[in-house]
């Protein structure tokens, strides 16, 4: 025979009701003494349980109207149905809003992609991965042409505007592994994944191509844009931000040369 | 209605708890906020108290107005008490009301008041607010 309750707890009360059901002869004074305690236990019971779920049982000297015990256990489980029921709303609740926080802290507002945040994060999980495994990677540059022109001459929603455009025309000219992400103010990076030279130069003479392709129209006409781009391979043996820095002085080169370009860094002639 | 009873209870919100009006002349309590308090019992055994000498002092109407956009699991316990007296007094014969107002950019709150309005046989509405 088992016991309902509590589980795995040494007890007399139950053990002596136990040994009294499955005793033959009629012991009345044994049984109301019995009787008496489990009357005794049950009400302790359905006071137990209000302590944890009854608001007035947290204060000495406020009585609840006097019910019998199975309306008050029943009350009491009801209640806690109640809150488990809403509790687990407002945890699904928190779960959405802590994805949409999440998703803010990894992406850029204005442009939808990913920020510099998680793109630091996504290359230097790469830098793990090409140092178990092998293999390789590079890193694109982007920066905005003579941005800072726009910006002036037709105010920051313009400008505003072409970033976007510019944006979109860098993520719609990568392959479908690559990543991009906003850098900076009006800098772009994208991490191409084990991309050889070919594919980053037709990645970077794409992006060239599109943005030349942006128009932002403003009173009287459209904005133009062009963009420059340095690319890097990662080599063995250095890190995302060694590559990085290989990226930018391919920036810098492509700007000097004139802009509206891209210049190669660091792939080893094969 | 004896004057000496006439008294209001102004609790003002905390990061985690809400404001609360409870105004006798108007039989109204306006709770506004999120409501996780460390010790939810002090601020609702305040409310609790209010709502049951306004019901033994006058046989008027009393309307409980909720704006709140947070409710932890004890919050929910103290309402869900607020809620089974008004269910008693209505019961009894008063006429009770809740109102529960919620942001309209978050319908799921929406559902939150449907939840806890649910078994209780006076007028229990929900109102969306437009921002």
């Amino acid at each position: 025979m088992t016991t309902p309750f509590p589980r795995g707890h040494h007890d007399d009360l139950e053990q002596d009701i136990v040994a009294a059901l499955e005793n033959r002869e009629v012991d009345d004074a044994g049984d109301r003494e019995l009787l008496q305690r489990l009357w005794q236990r049950t009400g302790e019971l359905v006071a137990r349980l209000e302590s944890v779920t009854d608001l007035s049982e947290m204060a000495p000297g406020c009585q609840r109207p006097t019910r019998n015990l199975l309306a008050r256990y029943e009350r009491q489980i009801k209640i806690l149905e109640r809150m488990i029921r809403i509790s687990d709303r407002n945890q699904s609740d928190l779960k959405r809003l802590n994805q949409a926080l999440e998703e803010a802290s990894t992406h850029d507002q204005l442009t939808g992609l990913t920020n510099r945040r998680f793109m630091t994060d996504r290359c230097r999980q790469e830098d793990r991965r090409v140092e178990r495994h092998g293999g390789s990677y590079a890193l694109l540059l982007l920066d905005a042409d003579h941005f800072k022109r726009i910006n002036d001459s037709y105010g920051h929603e313009v400008g505003d505007q072409t970033l976007v455009e510019l944006a979109r025309a860098f993520r719609s000219s990568l392959r479908q592994e690559d990543l991009c992400s906003r850098w900076g103010g009006e800098e772009f990076l994208a991490l191409l994944i084990e991309a050889n030279l070919d594919e980053a130069v037709g990645v970077a003479a794409r992006s060239i191509e599109s943005s030349r392709a942006i128009r932002v129209a403003v009173e009287g006409g459209d904005v133009r844009i062009t963009a420059s781009i340095g690319i890097a391979a990662h080599q063995p043996n250095e890190t995302y931000a060694d590559t990085l820095r290989r990226a930018d002085a391919a920036l810098y080169e492509a700007k000097r040369l004139g802009r509206d370009r891209y210049f190669l860094e660091g792939f080893a002639a094969d | 209605m004896a004057n000496q009873h006439v008294q209001n209870l102004t609790i003002e919100s905390s990061q985690s708890s809400p404001s609360v009006i409870a105004d006798w002349e108007r039989g109204v309590i306006m709770m506004r906020g999120e409501s996780y308090p460390e010790n939810s019992f002090s601020l609702y055994e305040k409310i609790l108290d209010w709502l049951a000498s306004y019901l033994e002092a006058s046989p008027r109407s009393l309307q409980l107005d909720l704006e709140l956009n947070y409710l932890n699991t004890s919050s929910v316990r103290a309402m869900i008490e607020l809620f089974d007296n008004l269910q008693t007094a209505a019961e009894n014969g008063r006429e009770v009301s809740v109102i529960w107002r919620y942001d309209a950019r978050n319908p799921r709150a929406a559902e939150l008041g449907q939840e806890l309005g649910e078994d209780y046989t006076f007028p229990f509405t929900i109102l969306a607010i437009d921002p």
